[in-house]
């Protein structure tokens, strides 16, 4: 109904606004929009349908994100039903970090992932030998330095891995890259 | 169980593999060589248990039960899973060596999947094949370093473990009942012995270029598959894995899988310990949630 239109409008981007405002409870600094884990908002006369991107399927958070986020959308739009559901297409990738969300991580001392136009160095094992002798990746988000070396491609959540910095000589941990290929 | 839809024995046998070797691998946190890898197998258990319930996911409403139902709540004998996967933990050796062929085949097997004419279950597939990168990587740096040495304790312990399982990773591509449906309609993009002829043809030349080829001349039977209910399975049952030989400049099978196995329900006699484990705290409270 063109009448409706405007309006309709105006409610979608309140409805994006809160889901800019859900964080996810494993990586804070970042919201499910800036990591692109909000794939569709569809509104209609009486309900919002959410159509979220699991970043890793195995990722505990799920729940947690679900519920916020319809708790987020039902609060601007309390007179509709907010359905919310996973859908695994297209299959989240890590190039759907904004470039916000990829700042907070920095700021928040994650290293941000990879991008799909960046080499991918060989994967290097752990103990601190291997570190030594590995090519270097990953920039340390604490001196920004560029002579760091990946210790283990798995970390405290599924999303991340831990790093070690030869420059500031501090560990640090990165957002995974999750790219096809 | 009804299995009259041929798509539920390929969704069991592949969210059956997942959950069983993620169970396995979850027995390692807490006890490997040091904190990394316990981190490493931890999470390689998520990965793996959450890709077992997407595809518990597509199954459920075909058979009129949740994911927690399919997972924890079937008899020994309705478990699907390939034995490779059942088996335990073993020393590090085996246990990397198990990784490594388990991964490798299941690559082989999510690439063929990622283009079935099921869209639902080739969308989880590639979601599935994004993550199963890391453990791929995981598996062959651990292979080459224990291969390549200098440790030759390390180089003779991965060799047993590939000697040890390499006749049930060939199993891993054991035909399903009902595959040349599965076939005809897409859904199985490819013969599980197709799959298996690429995978052993990649296997054999990392095996060969580690100068470890021997395993697969050596490759031993899999054994008896012991009864794993009291229902229709009444006596136990040889699965044979095809022959291998190197042709051409090529590892190759030999002929077909005789007897039957996990693809039917088949298991190893470490299958009932593992299942009372798994199952236990589900058994003990029905209905419960968490």
């Amino acid at each position: 109904m063109p009448a409706e239109a405007p309006d309709r409008a105006a409610l979608e981007g309140r409805v994006w606004a809160a889901l800019a405002a859900v964080r996810d409870p494993e990586i804070p600094p970042c919201s499910i929009t800036d990591l692109g884990i909000v794939e569709r908002v569809t509104l209609t006369f009486d309900a919002v349908d959410l159509e979220l991107l699991p970043t890793f399927a195995g990722c505990p958070a799920l729940d947690a994100i679900r519920q916020d986020a319809e708790a987020a959308v039902l609060a601007v739009v309390p007179d509709r039903e907010v359905r919310v559901r996973f859908v695994y297409s297209p299959a989240w990738t890590s190039d759907r970090i904004s470039s916000a969300g990829r700042a907070a991580l920095r700021a928040y001392g994650i290293s941000p992932p990879r991008g799909r136009t960046e080499a991918e160095p060989a994967p290097v094992l752990i103990p601190i030998e291997a570190v030594h002798a590995a090519e270097p990746r990953g920039t340390c988000p604490f001196c920004g330095s560029d002579d760091t070396a990946l210790e283990s491609s798995f970390g405290p959540t599924l999303c991340r891995a831990t790093h070690f910095c030869r420059s500031c000589r501090n560990p640090f941990e990165s957002f995974k890259p999750k790219l096809p290929g | 169980m009804p299995e009259a839809d041929p798509r539920i024995a390929l969704l069991l046998a592949l969210a059956d593999d997942e959950m069983i070797i993620g169970h396995r691998h979850s027995q390692w946190t807490g006890w490997a060589p040091h904190i990394e890898e316990d981190l490493a197998f931890s999470s390689i258990a998520q990965d793996e248990m959450a890709h077992a319930r997407l595809l518990y996911g597509l199954a459920g409403p075909l058979l009129g039960r949740d994911e927690d139902a399919l997972a924890l709540g079937r008899e020994p004998e309705e478990y699907r899973n390939a034995v490779l996967c059942e088996r335990p933990n073993g020393d590090w050796g085996y246990s990397l060596a198990r990784q490594y062929l388990y991964d490798t085949a299941d690559a082989v097997r999510l690439e063929a999947l990622a283009s079935s004419s099921w869209s639902e279950l080739a969308d989880r597939v590639r979601v599935i094949q994004l993550e199963e990168k890391y453990h791929l990587d995981h598996a062959r740096v651990w292979f080459a370093r224990m291969a390549e040495g200098p440790s030759l304790t390390a180089r003779e312990r991965l060799a047993a473990g590939l000697g040890a399982s390499i006749a049930e990773a060939m199993a891993v591509f054991e035909p399903l009942p009902g595959e040349p449906a599965l076939i005809a309609d897409g859904v199985l993009p490819r013969a599980n012995e197709s799959l298996l002829s690429e995978w052993l043809a990649a296997v054999g030349e990392a095996l060969e270029a580690a100068s470890l080829d021997f395993v697969l001349e050596r490759h031993a039977g899999i054994g008896e598959m012991v009864p794993t209910g009291s229902g229709e399975i009444s006596e136990a049952v040889t699965l044979a894995p095809p022959g291998v030989s190197h042709r051409e400049g090529r590892w190759v099978h030999e002929g077909g899988f005789t007897g039957a196995g996990g693809r039917s329900g088949r298991h190893s006699e470490d299958f009932a310990p593992l299942w009372e484990e798994m199952t236990g705290l589900y058994r003990a409270h029905p209905g419960a949630t968490w």
